[in-house]
């Protein structure tokens, strides 16, 4: 081995073998279903090169300097994974899977470490040291307000449950949680929100600062054993991952926390006739599967088990296989480091929307519909991006007003 | 052969060609346009790194590139998936890389007359989610479907799965679009319009231009067939008891006349036995099927469903065992996805290691299929015991005639090989290896590859020997377009065009 210094060294030992699992066939199945590729064709921001640079760092050709920048060029979606014939065929037998998220991930916080860092995940990791949400631009963002979209609707604090809101959602897309928090309420659920909500810490971690993260989810954590919650219920597929994926990983056993899904729970209090839907909502949409649900979470029926459930609606459905090679651009941080590409990314999902001739594209994941909704003003006709939780409100019958972007 | 660097002058000028953006120096981009799949020389990686990365994407920006090359008498490598099993993709003598993976654009889709025509950089996976809204596709099906790029396609002059019934990919590329070494950028196909099948004027140049793997040229635009999506497709799959009677089914149901037979894919015993040691989605067989047929039909639905009853009678009736629904179905349909899974290998004490895949591709006549098999398993055993990096995954054999089942046949033996073992002489042993297995189908009148191309080393010394005169032509070709051998030198012994 002729890597060059430590941390490097520790890096390669720990996802060597991963790495030759895709560089010994890579044969690249991965790389059109990967939407960064689809839209810069560059070999560089390919799955595949994401491996063969760690075989390369092994024989001492590559080291972190070098490949830093390419592993900016990933939304983490995990559409790779799925599509790679060692997950598909050997996965299962040999419990192995070719993890490329993780490495992203990895490789993001080696070059963190190594003291390589990319201006505006700087940037946007320290504005949060203050503001301890995502820093969401022209919105004046503070623990003052973090809770301000839940005005006039009563919600307690702390409790058995409670309400996660992603900071998107918090600051700039209200109508999305207001008509979570209503429906919930009507379908006689109890809840009620932190004392002091921060970040999940996810975007910190996917851009590779580990340690700040970390400090996210230990207050996040302390919060909600303060205030008795036993189970949390998520609004959002990224907070979801964080939640199932990270925060086990630094807490190990100790993490006792319930989790639960928001559409797993609507579905489900809609199939218990809990939620009632009876007003028609005349439209005709399509649902973007969110990659973190879809692709990483598995979770595709519940959503599609609700839309089907709103009287009025004439539903086109993808299939969510077919939906692994779409994506919005919006996670993993990539949008701020890479908007021109990510803004192409979400024009092609809506392109493909409007393709099947709907009015409105529903999406399960606030963080999606800032740029969707962006896009989709641009096409003629327009679609329009609703959220699922929107949509079913609307059908319940509630006003939950707050703002849309 | 000196190695010819790329100066920071013409990198400049590569910069004003297709703009700064698209002109890539830094380590990782270079290093990673060199990877081609398995077995890559790992220890030997950065031999054969290019100079500079170009990604163009019109034809008058790779014909301008090509000119610069050509003017520095700079070597210049098109690259494609750089999925290709046979090293086309490689830039033995380094210099300047045109990837051309930017180049996807559909440019028409003729309904009328029944053709697409595309930038060179598309998948074809990616090509038919388009057409599907239209009840056409473009079939053009090897294994390698999702990965592979249609440039790549014409410059290994590849193999389609479902050939039979639709040919392969030189006889669904209608005419193309090419920059010639010294940049012209000209028109081949049958006749003056783009979209004609058959014609009889001039040369049939479209054929030289099929798997020359980037030594006569760069395809910068191609026009391919548009067919019909199938209404029906049947896939059957059959269980036999031994090798011999599963060969002569084979036999039996390629000679059957069945238009809409699309493949018939004969898996040997060994092969069985690689599928059967550990992988999950190979459906538990009984232990008396020690051969498996594989078939698939493709057409309208009164077609296929009648198409579909005789070649289970014959199957039958020469000992095969239909495998149920299930098998065929679920088989048929991954298959795209059955190739390269590492993981698999076994070392002679049975320990598992990840073993990468290489598939050795002879087209050979259906008369000697026993005796190639023989000798080729006989190979394989010998490396394995004296190298403990080798695995025998077992042969198949594919009908490779366009249009008709029963011509001859595209026959694979696919060996393991531990990558991460290679050094220089367990990487010898195995061009040995290879080198012995083409040998083979030379001897019974066969040809080193049936789609991959002999590029790779192992390969590529025989070419000569099977061309024959026919190497002379292609000397005089190769320098008559390429005065300066800058496309993709090294390859195919095609050097020898400029020793005199
Ligand atoms: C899992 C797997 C399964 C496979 N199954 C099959 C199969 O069933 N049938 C089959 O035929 N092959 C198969 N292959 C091999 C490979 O996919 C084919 O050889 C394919 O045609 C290569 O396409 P590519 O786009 O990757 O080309 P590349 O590997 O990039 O290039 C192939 C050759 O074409 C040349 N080339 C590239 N672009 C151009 C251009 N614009 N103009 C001229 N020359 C050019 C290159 O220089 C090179 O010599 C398989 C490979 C894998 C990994
Ligand atoms: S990630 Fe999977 S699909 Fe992609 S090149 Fe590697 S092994 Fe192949
Ligand atoms: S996770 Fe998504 S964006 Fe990242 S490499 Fe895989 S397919 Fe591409």
């Amino acid at each position: 081995m002729a890597v060059n210094n430590n941390l490097q060294q520790e890096f390669v030992k720990k996802w060597r073998d991963n790495a030759y699992g895709c560089f010994t066939s890579g044969h690249k199945f991965c790389r059109e279903v990967c939407p960064v590729t689809q839209v810069t064709r560059n070999e560089n921001h390919t799955p595949t090169a994401f491996h063969a640079n760690i075989v390369a760092m092994e024989q001492g050709a590559l080291s972190i300097e070098d490949i830093a920048q390419d592993y900016v060029n990933c939304t983490m979606c995990g559409a790779c994974e799925l599509r790679c014939p060692n997950t598909l065929f050997t996965g299962d037998f040999y419990r192995h899977r070719t993890q490329t998220v993780k490495v992203v991930k990895a490789m993001r916080a080696l070059a963190v470490q190594s003291g390589i860092e990319q201006p505006n995940w700087k940037r946007w990791v320290e504005a949060t040291v203050d503001k301890k949400s995502e820093p969401v631009l022209d919105v004046p963002i503070n623990q003052d307000n973090v809770a301000a979209w839940a005005k006039g609707l009563d919600l307690p604090i702390g409790g058995e449950t409670i309400l996660f809101c992603d900071c998107e959602a918090a600051f700039y897309r209200t109508s999305v949680p207001r008509a979570t928090a209503m429906l919930l309420k009507k379908a006689g659920i109890k809840f009620g929100l932190m004392r002091e909500q921060w970040c999940c810490g996810g975007p910190a971690a996917e851009m590779g600062y580990t340690d700040h993260a970390r400090v996210f989810a230990e207050h996040n954590l302390a919060d909600w054993r303060a205030v008795g919650a036993k189970r949390i219920i998520v609004l959002d597929p990224h907070d979801y991952i964080t939640f199932t994926e990270d925060y086990p990983e630094y807490f190990g056993e100790d993490f006792d926390i319930e989790l639960v899904y928001i559409t797993e729970l609507v579905a489900d209090l809609i199939r218990r006739k809990k939620l009632k839907l009876t007003k028609p909502i005349k439209r005709v949409v399509t649902y973007h599967d969110p990659c973190r649900l879809n692709k990483r979470k598995g979770i595709f029926e519940s959503p599609r088990e609700i839309l089907r459930s709103i009287p009025g609606l004439t539903f086109k459905d993808v299939d969510h296989v077919t939906q692994w090679s779409y994506c919005s651009g919006a996670g993993g941080g990539f949008a701020v480091e890479r908007p021109k590409i990510a803004e192409e990314i979400s024009r092609r999902r809506l392109a493909k929307a409007a393709e099947l001739e709907v009015d409105t594209l529903v999406s399960a994941c606030v963080w999606s519909e800032r740029p969707l909704s962006a896009r989709g003003r641009e096409l003629k006709p327009k679609v329009e991006v609703r959220d699922l939780m929107e949509l079913v409100a609307e059908s319940a019958g509630l006003d939950y007003g707050g703002v849309k972007v | 052969m000196s190695v010819v660097t790329v100066s920071d002058a013409v990198i400049e000028e590569l910069k004003g060609i297709v703009g700064p953006e698209y002109v890539l120096i830094d380590k990782p981009a270079r290093y990673n346009r060199t990877r081609v799949p398995a077995p890559f020389p790992v220890h030997r990686w950065g031999d054969y790194v290019p100079d500079v990365v170009v990604l163009p994407a019109t034809a008058e920006e790779v014909s301008e590139v090509v000119k610069l090359a050509n003017r520095f008498k700079i070597p210049i490598v098109p690259r494609a998936g750089g999925t290709g099993l046979a090293d086309g993709a490689v830039p033995l003598r380094r210099g300047i890389l045109v990837d051309i993976k930017r180049m996807n654009k559909i440019l028409e889709i003729d309904l009328e007359d029944r053709a697409v025509t595309v930038q060179p950089g598309i998948n074809m996976l990616k090509l038919n989610e388009e057409l599907k809204k239209y009840g056409v596709f473009y079939p053009d099906d090897p294994a390698s479907y999702p990965c592979s790029i249609v440039a790549g396609r014409i410059g290994t002059s590849g193999f389609s799965l479902i050939s039979s019934r639709y040919g392969h990919t030189r006889d669904l590329v209608m005419s193309m679009q090419v920059v010639l070494p010294t940049g012209e950028i000209v028109e081949v196909g049958d006749g003056g319009g783009r979209k004609l099948r058959k014609s009889s004027t001039g040369f049939q140049l479209k054929h030289l231009f099929m798997g020359h793997q980037g030594t006569l040229g760069i395809c910068t635009e191609a026009t391919l067939e548009l067919v019909p999506r199938p209404e029906a497709e049947f896939a059957a799959f059959f269980g036999y008891r031994d090798f011999e009677a599963a060969y002569k089914s084979t036999g039996a149901m390629t000679k059957s006349g069945l238009a809409t037979l699309a493949a018939v894919v004969l898996f040997d015993d060994k092969k069985v036995q690689y599928l059967r040691r550990d992988d999950e989605a190979y459906i538990p067989q009984p232990k008396s099927v020690n051969s498996v047929i594989a078939t698939a039909i493709y057409g309208v639905e009164d077609e296929v469903r009648a198409a579909g009853k005789r070649l289970l009678r014959i199957a039958k009736e020469t000992g095969g065992k239909y495998l149920g629904d299930e098998v065929s179905q679920g088989d048929w349909a991954s298959r795209h996805d059955r190739y390269a899974t590492p993981l698999h290998g076994r070392l002679l004490n049975g320990q598992v290691v990840p073993m990468c895949w290489h598939c050795e591709d002879s087209a050979i006549n259906y008369s000697v299929i026993p005796k190639v098999r023989k000798e080729w398993h006989s190979i394989a055993e010998r490396y394995i015991k004296k190298y403990e990096i080798f695995d025998d995954w077992g042969c198949f054999f594919y009908t490779n005639a366009a249009y008709k089942p029963w011509g001859d046949y595209l026959a694979e033996i696919d060996i393991g090989i531990w990558e991460q073992r290679l050094n220089e002489e367990n990487w010898r042993a195995w061009v040995e290896c290879k080198r012995e297995i083409t040998q083979v189908a030379l001897k019974y009148g066969g040809s080193i590859t049936a789609c991959h191309g002999s590029t790779r080393e192992g390969d590529a010394e025989f070419v000569p020997v099977e061309m024959k005169g026919g190497f002379e032509v292609m000397k005089r070709i190769k320098k008559a377009l390429d005065p300066n051998n800058i496309m993709n030198p090294g390859k195919n012994m095609l050097d020898k065009a400029y020793e005199d």
